[in-house]
This record gives structure tokens, C-alpha cells and sequence, in this order.
């Protein structure tokens, strides 16, 4: 038999099957009496903000400035100071000379403004990255620990991997906030960030010490007999190679720490996840935000998987 | 140069002990080429091993130009600058260039600057007869030229002494050559040299001395001629006939 084969039906099936699966959801949508209003989706990502522009004193219109769409007007204080204000032109409400009071609308102007979902992006993005960070350091400093040769950083370590991994990242988070959080008057998003940054910290260990781990011992023994001390080994040796090894594995956690952040939300801090609810008590577009929301996250641990794929390759020129 | 006295090193796990090393005296003089033989297990490695402290021994003592391994207060880092050691796996490190390779220990230890740790390097590339191939990665090279850059990384050192672990044995058999010859060329220049080996011809060729080891205790040393024609120990008769 030959080593080619022809791609072509497989490719037709895969597009078969999935035309197949969009159809049968389709139908099955339209047999419930659900109205879609995609349309009032943009609006939660970006919005006209229209917001009034007051005079801050008592005064009068000095001059009016049109310029298209836009008009500058210069207010003139009693006490002779002049304060200029950029409106619509349409909005236009005073007239050149005109006598005002401190808090009198001059006319409205409009900008763009991040709607909820936006925001929430946001609260996610920084959230999880902080809490990256965190658990890096922490993830590596637990898992040098744990092949350490003193016994109590290692029974230490071991304590915190076993505790973090066998309790659920949910009651973590209830733990942190209501508990650790009362204790030592945390606001909910230290404790958020910490927790996020405690449970991802005791996998990032394991990964790392199962990295140090496959680098093999002569590596080691190769830059110790050369006179280097183990810090030095460990710095210009065991650790590049180590986290050339462990990238996969460490951008799939922090994958997961990104989608696993949505469960602040129970404790009240306004992410993603609990923005998607917010809009949904509002407009009952469920359906709309929901795939909304996944599309959204999907294409933050998108972009963080092709980075990584990138970073790897680059890495991978000594092979 | 080297002294080493009742070296013993005990292995223990699962409840035996394993006497590797039992209780070694030898002695390596300035420039001396000294190859250590016997049959596999034999502990020749460890005891190798032990003399740049790779492995710790449990009792005896081993004096490297005047200093004591033994003693606590030796910093076994400077120790180990002056003692260069070439692995039967190589063990370069594939992250870095040839060059890489041959400079690093040089700048971190050392403290050369990189233009000299680079000259330095050059010229090494150029004994060990590689100087092409200094931009390259440890594997697009085959095992002897990789054994060949692990000779030149430990010679940047300076090193006052090196330990050979069976530098040939992890090599396919053509390439075992040209990795003997770049260790004869060190054997000609004075360089103080413990190599431990399966290579006969080397050590009839090079060794001014022939120590063979079994069962963890040296049994006999000798001059190369002496050892190879006519041994005292029957261990050694035996294990000579098994390897000619």
C-alpha cells in the first residue's frame, strides 16, 4: 500500500458532520419560542456615552466656536477667568453673551465608552495575569522546595501541593475571602487574585519540579565538575532546559487559570463571566451573551496558545 | 598530585549495602598517565567519581595537590575548576553552541572576560580539530566530535588534572579514533591523566601505569608491559583473557 493518502473526503465529511451539528442546533432552536436580539450584543462591548458639559462658575458666554460637528465655547467667570467647553453642535443650548449659573448645561457631548463586557474582559485579563505571575514565582520557588534535600522545606512544600490539590478551587475561594479575607481585611480582589494565585501555584510546582526533574543528572555533574556551584548550575544549566520542557505544560495551566478566574465571580468581583450575568437580568438575551462570553474567552486562551506555540518554536532551534 | 588512602565508598538502599569502592590506595604523580581497567562493576568509576567529588566517600582520604578532600572546610568548587572530568555520555549541554559550551564555566568561574574566553575556546576547537563547527548545537554533531568539544570544555579550565569516565564507550566504534588520539596528544604534552577505560590498546599504548580494580578493591597495578604479559592475580588473568 502507498504511504499517500487522499485528504479530500476526509475534509468533505468534517464539513458535513459540522454543517450537520449547526443545523441540528438550529432546528432545535427554532422549536422553542426564543426571540434573538443579537443586535443589542455590540452595545455591552462599546457605547455612546452622551454627557452633559456644565459651566463650573457663575458667568457668561463669551464666544461660540463652530467647527463642524463640533463647537468650543468659552466661558467667562466674574472673577475674569475664561474655561472652554467642546460639545455637539447640536446641542447647542447657550447663546454668545448669554448670563449662566454655576451647574447651567452649555450642551451635551457624546463619546465612545466600554460597555460591561468590556470591563469585564478587562477585570479578567488583569486578574488572571496577575495571578500568573504569582503563581509562577510561587510555582517555582514550591518546586525547588520540593526536590530540595532539607527536610522541612520539603515536607512543607509537599503539605501545600497535597492540601491545594485535593480541596476545590470553589472553597478556596469562599476560604480565602470569607475567612483569610475577614481575618487580615482583604478586599475581594487580593483575595480573588491570591486564591487564583494559590491554586495555580501548586500545579505550576509540579510541573516545575517534574521539569528539573527529566533534565538528566549529568547535566548537573557535567557543570559542577566544571567548578560551577549549584546556584550557577542551576541558573545557566538545569532551568533553560528545564523551561524549554515545562512551556507546554505551563501554558496549559495558565490556560486553565484564565477560564478557572470566572469563578471569582461568586465573590462578587464584576469579571467576565459575572458581567455575561449582569446583562442577562437585564435584557434576558441568554442565549446571545453566554455564546458571547465563551467566544470571548475563547479567543483570550487562543491568542495565549499561538504565542506559546510561537515562544516554542523558537526554543526549539538547539534540537 | 593525587593521593588517595583507604578510599571506600558504601552504597545503601532497600536495605543492602553495596561496598563500591573498598578501601583504595593509589597514587598519580605529576604528568602520569594512569588507566583504571576491570570488569564492569568493578567500582572504577565511582572511584573516579569520588576524586572530583562527584561522589562522596564514606571513609579514607583523597589529597589533590595538597589539599584534602576530606577536610570540610574545602571548597569543593575550586577543587573541581583544577580537575577536568570527560563523561562516557558526553554531557554537553545541548542548550548552548560549541562555543557556548567552552566559554560558560570559563566567564562564571573563572572570571575571563569574552573575548578571552573565546580566543581560549578557538584554540582548543582547533587542537581537538573542530574549529568549523563552533556555531553549532551539541546535536548536529556526531558522538565524537561531541566528545571531542566535551575534551576542549574542560581543558578551557586550565585544569591541573583530568578524569576520563570511558570517554569511548558511549561511541560508535569508527568514531573512537579520532577520541583516543586528541586524549594521546594530551598524554604527549604532560597533562596528568586518570582514564578510566575498556580500551586495551590505549592503555598498552599511553599508560605509564595500569591499575586494575574488582569488586570495589584495586588488585593489582603495574607497568603496562608488566600488567599485560605477565599478571600476578588470577582475577586480573582471568578478566585479561575475557577482554584480548
Amino acid at each position: 500500500m502507498l504511504a499517500t493518502q487522499r485528504l479530500w473526503p476526509w475534509k468533505l465529511l468534517l464539513a458535513v458532520i459540522l454543517i450537520g451539528m449547526a443545523a441540528g442546533i438550529w432546528g432545535a432552536v427554532n422549536r422553542i419560542d426564543y426571540t434573538w436580539r443579537w443586535n443589542r450584543v455590540p452595545d455591552y462591548f462599546f457605547y455612546i456615552d452622551e454627557e452633559s458639559r456644565q459651566i463650573p462658575f457663575d458667568g457668561r458666554v463669551k464666544s461660540i466656536i463652530e467647527n463642524g460637528d463640533v463647537t468650543t465655547v468659552a466661558l467667562l467667570s466674574e472673577t475674569g477667568e475664561t474655561v472652554q467647553v467642546a460639545i455637539e453642535t447640536e446641542t447647542l443650548r447657550v447663546t454668545e453673551g448669554e448670563e449662566l449659573f454655576e451647574g447651567d448645561i452649555v450642551g451635551f457631548a457624546s463619546e465612545w465608552s466600554l460597555g460591561p463586557l468590556m470591563t469585564g474582559l478587562w477585570t479578567t485579563l488583569w486578574l488572571s495575569g496577575g495571578a500568573s505571575v504569582l503563581a509562577l514565582i510561587i510555582g517555582m520557588l514550591t518546586g525547588l522546595a520540593r526536590i530540595s534535600r532539607n527536610y522541612t522545606l520539603r515536607g512543607l512544600s509537599a503539605l501545600y501541593v497535597e492540601f491545594i490539590r485535593g480541596t476545590p478551587l470553589l472553597v478556596q475561594i469562599f476560604i480565602a475571602y470569607f475567612f483569610i479575607g475577614t481575618v487580615f481585611d482583604l478586599s475581594r480582589n487580593v483575595a480573588g487574585m491570591g486564591a487564583l494565585a494559590i491554586f495555580a501555584g501548586a500545579y505550576v510546582a509540579e510541573i516545575v519540579r517534574a521539569g528539573i526533574q527529566s533534565i538528566s543528572k549529568g547535566q548537573m555533574e557535567a557543570a559542577r565538575s566544571l567548578g560551577m556551584n549549584l546556584i550557577q548550575a542551576m541558573v545557566y544549566i538545569v532551568l533553560p532546559q528545564a523551561f524549554k520542557r515545562i512551556l507546554p505544560p505551563l501554558s496549559g495551566q495558565f490556560i486553565s487559570l484564565i477560564k478557572d478566574s470566572s469563578l471569582v465571580s461568586v465573590i462578587a468581583i464584576t469579571d467576565l463571566t459575572k458581567s455575561g450575568r449582569e446583562i442577562i437580568t437585564s435584557t434576558f438575551a441568554t442565549f446571545e451573551i453566554w455564546l458571547t462570553v465563551a467566544a470571548m474567552y475563547l479567543i483570550v486562551t487562543s491568542v495565549l496558545s499561538q504565542l506559546v506555540f510561537y515562544m516554542e518554536r523558537r526554543l526549539a532551534v538547539s534540537d | 598530585m593525587i593521593k588517595a588512602t583507604n578510599v571506600t565508598k558504601i552504597f545503601t538502599g532497600r536495605g543492602q549495602t553495596v561496598r563500591a569502592v573498598d578501601g583504595v590506595c593509589a597514587e598519580v604523580a605529576q604528568g602520569e598517565v594512569v588507566v583504571v581497567i576491570g570488569p564492569s562493576g568493578s567500582g572504577k568509576s565511582t572511584f573516579l567519581r569520588c576524586i572530583n567529588g562527584l561522589e562522596q566517600f564514606n571513609a579514607g582520604s583523597i589529597v589533590i595537590d595538597g589539599v584534602d578532600l576530606a577536610n570540610k572546610k574545602t571548597d569543593i568548587n575550586k577543587v573541581r575548576a583544577e580537575v577536568g572530568m570527560v563523561f562516557q555520555q558526553f554531557n554537553l549541554f545541548p542548550h548552548k553552541t560549541v562555543l557556548e559550551n567552552i566559554t560558560l564555566a570559563q566567564k562564571i568561574v573563572r572570571k575571563r572576560d569574552r573575548a578571552a574566553a573565546e580566543a581560549k575556546a578557538r584554540q582548543l576547537l582547533v587542537k581537538v580539530g573542530i574549529a568549523e563547527k563552533e556555531m553549532e548545537y551539541p546535536s548536529r554533531l556526531s558522538g565524537g566530535q561531541q566528545q571531542r568539544v566535551a575534551i576542549a570544555r574542560a581543558l578551557a579550565m586550565d585544569p591541573k588534572i583530568m578524569l576520563f569516565d570511558e570517554p569511548t564507550s558511549a561511541l560508535d566504534p569508527e568514531m573512537v579514533g579520532e577520541v583516543l588520539d586528541v586524549m594521546k596528544q594530551l598524554a604527549r604534552e604532560g597533562m596528568t591523566m586518570v582514564v578510566v577505560t575498556h580500551e586495551m590498546g590505549f592503555a598498552r599504548e599511553v599508560a605509564d601505569r595500569v591499575i586494575f580494580m574488582d569488586e570495589g578493591k584495586l588488585v593489582e597495578e603495574g607497568t603496562p608491559e608488566h600488567f599485560f604479559t605477565e599478571p600476578r592475580e588470577e582475577r586480573a588473568k582471568l578478566f585479561l583473557k575475557q577482554v584480548l
